[in-house]
């Protein structure tokens, strides 16, 4: 965790991707497209279709492209990076969520990436605030890096729009991950989620949550305030620990509920929880 | 129906609004912390509001409550409850009545007896907490413990003194008031009638009085020896007899040692006896009836001066003194002489009017500086005053006199005052009259008091002889300005003219002046303790609000009357009790939240 609040993204991922990839195989699925991957010598019984006609033109010599078969797998991940997500309970000892879902994302977009799978970013907070999409080249990952770094906390949180994105994005079946701390209206995020379902793509819910908000604590009395909705509520925490403890789980199950109900792999994820627990969790429950 | 041993601490009530107040406090402007899982804070609300304000103020409520319970256990709760096993720490004043009556012998039991009994199963009922007095014939109340009060009261003898329980109730009264706890009076006595005079009390009283009836008694109510001095050929003694029985009983009269007189006397009858004379000089004259039940008053003493009648000088043309001295004369109470001269400074003893002439008072004081005398004549007063001494003519009035100055300093001799100011005094051999003994300066002259004033004043105050003053055991008696000591029976006691003295004792008790015996102090026994009979119950319960109980009640009877519960045990108790649920629920809330 301390590598994770001093080192880059990039840095963070290839290191927790490292310890997880070990004898990860590429995706054994074949699909009907493939994407360039390098040129070779002309040999004998190649197919002349893969000739590459221009470096014959140029050169006079003869090169084959050969491209790389890619998977059925096109995954997008939805980053929530509303104003909620900025929060840490204490930021002397843990990442926000929004610091912890970005080095979550870097590394589960660089074992995608690692198996050839085409990986997209959707980020949004009361609107879609950042895209990249679906690529499955190595390089690909830089960007997404790049992308993710420049994310900053934004306002309120809209899901539904940032869902409804996706569709474009993922015209075949694919991967959804959604990765939020939830603060929103369940019902209506459901229903988008419930959608992608419909049109037949994965999805994965990773519901972050700083221990802060799991187990309530502060002084005697506290007028406790969202910092997006700017409701407040004034209480002692010693005496509202259980109730508030008792309402988070019921929410959790709720969420578990419901995505089950739907097929929707859910996954609570506390921000002091390592991340290769987390993709470990994430690759048993869903296999790639 | 709730009274408080300390109630000025119901003031530490107002500590119940601590909680409140520090609810108040805890309330006032919180920290805002920001935190976005308020929409579950808001759903935890809306679902535990109700239970936990309900928590809350249960809390709030027990903490108040505790509180209250502690003030309310300092301030010290009582209730009147009947029944009830102990007592609330009370004050009870216990009035043992060991009058002179108390010495009656009923049944072949003292009555004190009977009264001692009674009083120590009271005590046997007090506790450490309870403050205690006693109150005795003499009037004084004693503090203390169960323990020494039991003591005192065991030791206790009947005393010669009368005790008024009006008077006594009173006292108690006044002993009682400064105390904040519950209060109550109980009178042990034998009720006799004549003790009972009315007292108002806010405090109850319990009377505690022998079942068994008085005996019948008869006691020496007075013993009078006539005008004094007797002559050498003796006088005549008159003694009246007081008491509740028919029966006619022997009286007997001595003077001195020598042989004493009889006759059969009755009960609110007089005796007249003649007895003997004997040389000039004080002598005892002793009254006695037979032993009865009640030793105290059968036995009366008084004193007599035996001496010459005064030998006289006056001036006939004086026409009120005139008069009045031709009267003695023919009585043989003076005789025509030069011993005392009346109406003008001369050599001898002289009594001395203020001259009608205003003219001559100069003259007059200037001879009265020459002889010694440390009186002068000062201002003429005019108006009606009255006599205010007891010695001489009290109650007359007066209404011309001169002022009398004293030129020195020390014991000053006044015999009788009018309106606090000297009117006669005696200084050396020579008594001057403030006024002139004429119904124009006062009304002495024309009085049925002149003839037995000239009498005392001619054969007594003259001669440097003051009254004989009658007292009972206790009384606070005014000696004669003159008085330089008091003698009884080898006991002395050093005296300052005018002051107060309070004989303890009955017997006869010797007034002097320097080395003269200038009177003397006749106590005695009270007559009205000689009545035995009671009081009724219906006049005592009517008088003082009283309950009225035989001796063996009496233990049960205490504090009953004031028969309150002390409330603290209970009110501690339930403040345990709230504090220790106050604990255990605020710590399992605690634990479950």
């Amino acid at each position: 965790m301390e590598v994770a609040r001093l080192g880059g993204l990039e840095l963070v991922a290839e290191g927790v991707v490292e310890g997880f990839l070990a004898g990860l195989h590429r995706s054994p699925r074949r699909g009907f497209s493939v994407e360039f991957a390098e040129h070779r010598m002309y040999q004998p019984g190649d197919d002349l279709r893969y000739v590459d006609w221009k470096i014959l033109g140029r050169n006079d010599r003869l090169y084959v492209k050969q491209y790389e078969e890619e998977t059925n797998l096109r995954a997008v991940v939805v980053a929530d990076v509303s104003r909620s997500m900025a929060w840490t309970g204490d930021a002397e000892v843990r990442l926000s969520k929004l610091a912890y879902a970005q080095r979550l994302i870097a590394a589960l977009t660089l074992v995608l990436q690692r198996q050839r799978d085409a990986t997209g970013l959707i980020a949004f907070d009361d609107a879609v605030r950042a895209m990249v999409p679906p690529r499955a080249r190595i390089s690909h990952w830089r960007q997404l890096l790049v992308t993710l770094g420049d994310l900053e906390a934004g306002h309120g949180t809209a899901a539904e729009p940032a869902l409804r994105r996706v569709i474009d994005q993922l015209r075949r079946r694919g991967l959804v991950v959604f990765v939020s701390d939830l603060l929103f209206d369940r019902p209506l995020a459901l229903k988008a989620l419930r959608f992608l379902r419909h049109r037949g793509h994965q999805v994965i819910v990773l519901h972050v949550m700083d221990p802060g908000e799991v187990t309530l604590q502060g002084p005697a009395e506290a007028r406790f305030e969202d910092p997006e909705t700017r409701a407040a509520v004034v209480l002692r925490p010693k005496d509202w620990a259980r109730p508030y403890r008792e309402t988070v789980e019921s929410v959790i199950s709720a969420w578990r509920l419901a995505c089950r109900r739907h097929g929707i792999a859910y996954h609570p994820v506390r921000t002091d929880t390592p991340f290769g627990t987390v993709l470990r969790q994430v690759a048993a429950s869903h296999p790639t | 129906m709730i009274g408080f041993l300390h109630p000025w601490l119901l003031a530490g009530l107002a500590a119940a609004g601590i909680p409140i107040v520090l609810h108040l406090l805890e309330r006032r402007e919180p920290p805002t912390v920001v935190f976005p899982a308020v929409r579950y804070l808001i759903a935890a609300t809306e679902q535990h509001q109700r239970r936990l304000r309900l928590q809350n103020w249960l809390l709030l409520l027990l903490r108040t409550l505790f509180i209250v319970l502690l003030v309310l256990a300092a301030a010290g709760p009582t209730v009147r409850a009947g029944h009830v096993a102990g007592h609330a720490p009370s004050a009870m004043v216990i009035i043992v009545d060991n009058s002179a009556s108390s010495g009656a012998v009923v049944e072949g039991t003292p009555r004190l007896a009977t009264l001692r009994s009674a009083a120590i199963r009271v005590l046997a009922q007090a506790t450490p907490d309870d403050a205690l007095w006693v109150i005795t014939a003499d009037g004084t109340p004693r503090r203390g413990d169960p323990r020494t009060l039991t003591t005192l009261v065991n030791q206790l003898t009947p005393s010669p003194r009368r005790l008024d329980l009006g008077t006594a109730l009173a006292t108690a009264g006044e002993v009682l008031a400064p105390e904040n706890r519950p209060g109550e009076v109980v009178v042990v006595t034998d009720l006799q009638a004549t003790a009972v005079t009315p007292a108002e009390l806010e405090f109850p009283v319990l009377v505690i009085r022998p079942g068994q009836p008085p005996p019948r008694n008869v006691g020496i109510a007075s013993l009078s020896l006539g005008n004094q001095p007797w002559p050498q050929d003796g006088g005549r003694a008159v003694v009246t007899l007081t008491g509740d029985s028919g029966t006619p009983v022997p009286v007997s009269v001595r003077v001195g040692e020598r042989t004493g007189r009889q006759a059969l006397g009755s009960v609110n009858g007089a005796v007249t006896l003649t007895l003997p004379g004997a040389p000039p000089g004080w002598w005892p004259v002793t009254a006695e009836l037979d032993p009865d039940e009640l030793r105290a008053d059968d036995r009366r003493s008084g004193l007599v001066r035996i001496a010459p009648a005064a030998r006289v000088r006056w001036d006939p043309a004086e026409r009120y003194v005139a008069a009045a001295a031709d009267v003695l004369e023919r009585n043989r109470r003076i005789s025509r002489g030069d011993e005392v001269t009346i109406g003008r400074l001369e050599r001898g003893i002289s009594i001395v009017e203020p001259p009608a002439d205003v003219a001559q008072l100069g003259a007059l004081n200037r001879a009265l500086e020459r002889r010694g005398v440390t009186w002068t004549y000062g201002t003429l007063v005019t108006g009606s005053e009255t006599a205010d001494s007891a010695v001489g003519p009290g109650g007359i009035r007066v209404f011309k006199r001169y002022v009398l100055e004293p030129s020195g300093s020390g014991r000053t001799g006044v015999v009788a005052r009018v309106n606090r100011s000297p009117w006669l005094v005696r200084s050396s051999n020579v008594v001057l009259l403030g006024s002139r003994l004429d119904p124009s300066w006062t009304e002495l002259p024309v009085s049925a008091a002149f003839m037995p004033f000239m009498d005392l004043l001619l054969n007594r105050i003259a001669r440097g002889e003051l009254a004989v003053v009658d007292a009972a055991p206790g009384d606070q008696v005014s000696l004669p300005d003159r008085v330089t000591e008091v003698r009884r029976n080898g006991e002395q006691w050093p005296a300052e003219g005018g002051a107060g003295f309070q004989p303890t004792e009955p017997g006869l008790y010797f007034l002097l002046a320097e080395r003269d015996t200038v009177g003397a102090l006749e106590v005695n026994v009270d007559p009205r303790e000689s009545r035995l009979a009671p009081a009724p119950d219906e006049q005592v319960r009517k008088l003082w609000r009283a309950r009225v109980v035989g001796p063996d009640a009496a233990d049960s009877a205490v504090f009953a009357s004031a028969a309150r519960g002390d409330l603290r045990g209970p009110l501690l108790w339930a403040g345990l009790l709230l504090g220790l649920t106050e604990m255990g629920l605020a710590s399992a809330w605690r634990r479950g939240s």
